[in-house]
């Protein structure tokens, strides 16, 4: 694009490439992966004991006696990587870097009915998302809530007799029972969920096959941002669609990293650590 | 006629082949004493009917007996009512203690009592702690048929294997080792009916199955808690019996040895019982969580199906405006 095109209806095209998961937060989501394959590994096979190949499988892994302790050792791991993202975000809040705006509201609920409409055929168009699309939300408010319940009632679980001394006695008759569910259950959940949500969203979607590579560069290209998150590009680049013309990628950029937005160590605010904020 | 007499010869043939086969190898795999029962009880394949309506297996496999703890034992040992000749009349003197209790556990046990009677001979003191149990009560005191006596549990006596080893050539392993022994106390555990006449949980062992215990247990884990663990064998009692090791007030102590510091909170984590509404906490809970599994995965199933129409909708016309062009 050159000055001379000032009048042609061009599409915006600014090449550059703007920040949305800072190193932190991409470390906690290896952390958070990591951690989770290898519960999943151990755990499921103790979930289904009884199928043929759990037994072997287990073997695999040097026995029950192993297993468990890579799956203890792995939710430790998790569950001290989670505290710490609370304790991430907490300073950023700090600093006054935290945008809050992980936090479903009501135009995410429009937002999917848009996109139902859209999904359709009822509307042409799609929902124009800002920064965290509602299934952005959703993937990192499910691991959220799914780490709370399975890493307490895991937590019990690993010291029981530790757990059974901050029990009151009145409901140890149901108790473990409880806990077993919640540990069971939510974690059955959490893989299903994982394997048809995140890993469509993420990796077998046409458009980011076989991956999205956000989870290692941490950055997206303007243009996709333009195209997925089209209110979070105007609200980084709001002169854009005027100055189109005149617009090219250092100016782009520089202007938002000016702004203290789009600028690395400055960037994106509550970006999920938990493997799932990961842009779609 | 000439092809009758010639099978004839080829089968008298083979039966002098066969018992000089016998003598000559017979001395190497039982004791001489237990050739002539063997000689018979090797040959005997399928089940007998008694004219009590009993049916017995009377098979005895000589390799196997031999092979097995009791294979330096004579067969009179325990069959004590048979004489060593066959078609002597089985009245052989028999002590006053055995033929007492082989009177006792007539009912449990029709074929042969005395034979199960005998084990008292060398096993007195396992005998004596037995009878003392929930399962000799059960059968000495009220008796039922329901307990189990020696060999139900622990099988034939002609094929134990020696404790601590794999077994000997030729012999199954035991079913009261560590691998077999949930399997051994669930062929009447997982009975409703015992179950229900007791008055205990009717998914003793499927509980226990999905229990961390169990799932170990299953996976293949060593030295993990199997019934006779907590239970007991020879000396189970009831859990309603203060002397019991699982009895409510005892827990804490046999929960303790592998668990330092358990307490009756966590003692309480073990019950045996099913998930039911008994229980309104955790099987309530477990509905919820099971609805809100479904129903997170059918909206997930459903947003990624409607994404993909969309997808391919949205190709398809691409590639149609293309073709029109």
């Amino acid at each position: 694009m050159s000055p001379d095109n000032v009048d042609q209806t061009v599409e915006l095209a600014p090449e550059g490439e703007v920040e949305r998961i800072n190193l932190t937060f991409r470390i906690q989501h290896i952390i958070m992966l990591t951690s989770f394959l290898l519960l999943f590994f151990t755990g499921w096979a103790l979930k289904f004991h009884e199928v043929e190949g759990s037994h072997r499988w287990i073997q695999l892994w040097g026995g029950p006696k192993v297993a468990g302790i890579v799956h203890r050792t792995a939710g430790i791991t998790m569950l001290i990587d989670s505290l710490f993202h609370l304790c991430y975000l907490g300073y950023r809040a700090s600093r006054g870097k935290l945008r809050w705006d992980l936090i479903p509201d009501w135009q995410d609920i429009r937002d999917l009915c848009q996109n139902f409409r859209y999904f359709l055929g009822l509307s042409p168009d799609k929902p124009r998302f800002r920064r965290f699309s509602y299934l952005q939300k959703f993937d990192y408010w499910a691991v959220f809530w799914g780490i709370f319940i399975i890493g307490i009632s895991g937590l019990a679980l690993t010291l029981p007799t530790k757990a059974a001394l901050l029990f009151p006695a009145w409901t140890s008759n149901w108790i473990w029972e409880l806990i077993y569910i919640m540990h069971s259950d939510e974690a059955l959940l959490a893989i299903v969920f994982i394997l048809f949500w995140h890993f469509y969203n993420e990796h077998l979607r046409p458009d980011v096959f076989p991956m999205n590579w956000i989870w290692l560069t941490g950055k997206m290209s303007v243009e996709e941002l333009q195209e997925r998150h089209p209110r979070e590009f105007e609200r980084l680049f709001p002169g854009a669609k005027a100055t189109a013309a005149a617009t090219v990628a250092g100016p782009v950029v520089a202007a938002a990293e000016a702004e203290g937005i789009a600028a690395p160590d400055a960037a994106p605010e509550t970006t999920a650590p938990e493997g799932d904020a990961s842009d779609r | 006629m000439r092809q009758s007499d010639g099978a004839g010869v080829t089968f008298r043939r083979a039966w002098w082949v066969w018992l000089l086969c016998s003598l000559l190898l017979l001395p190497a795999t039982a004791r001489a004493d237990n050739r002539s029962c063997l000689s018979c009880h090797e040959g005997m394949e399928g089940m007998f009917a008694t004219r009590a309506g009993e049916h017995l297996d009377l098979h005895v496999d000589g390799d196997q007996f031999a092979a097995s703890v009791h294979g330096d034992l004579d067969c009179t040992t325990c069959h004590l009512r048979f004489a060593d000749d066959p078609p002597d009349p089985p009245d052989a003197d028999i002590d006053e203690e055995i033929l007492t209790l082989s009177k006792q556990i007539a009912r449990k046990s029709p074929v042969d009592p005395i034979a199960q009677a005998a084990c008292i001979q060398c096993h007195e003191e396992v005998y004596e702690t037995f009878r003392a149990s929930v399962h000799g009560a059960n059968i000495f005191a009220k008796q039922e048929v329901d307990g189990p006596l020696c060999v139900d549990c622990h099988g034939s006596p002609h094929r134990i294997t020696p404790r601590g080893a794999p077994p000997p050539g030729g012999l199954p392993p035991s079913s009261v080792v560590y691998e077999n022994v949930v399997t051994t106390c669930g062929r009447c555990h997982e009975q409703k009916r015992v179950s229900l006449k007791y008055g205990f949980s009717t998914e003793i062992i499927a509980r226990y199955n999905e229990s961390f215990h169990g799932k170990k247990y299953h996976l293949g884990g060593q030295n993990l808690p199997v019934c006779t663990t907590c239970h007991g064998a020879h000396d189970v009692r009831s859990q309603h019996d203060p002397a019991a090791r699982v009895y409510d007030a005892n827990r804490v102590v046999l929960c303790g040895q592998c668990h330092a510091g358990a307490n009756e909170r966590f003692v309480a984590a073990i019950t045996h019982k099913p998930l039911g509404k008994d229980n309104p906490v955790p099987y309530y809970a477990e509905k919820g969580l099971i609805l809100l599994t479904f129903s997170v995965i059918t909206a997930c199933v459903l947003h990624v199906l409607l994404d993909l129409y969309a997808l391919i909708r949205t190709a398809l016309q691409a590639r149609r405006r293309t073709e029109q062009r």
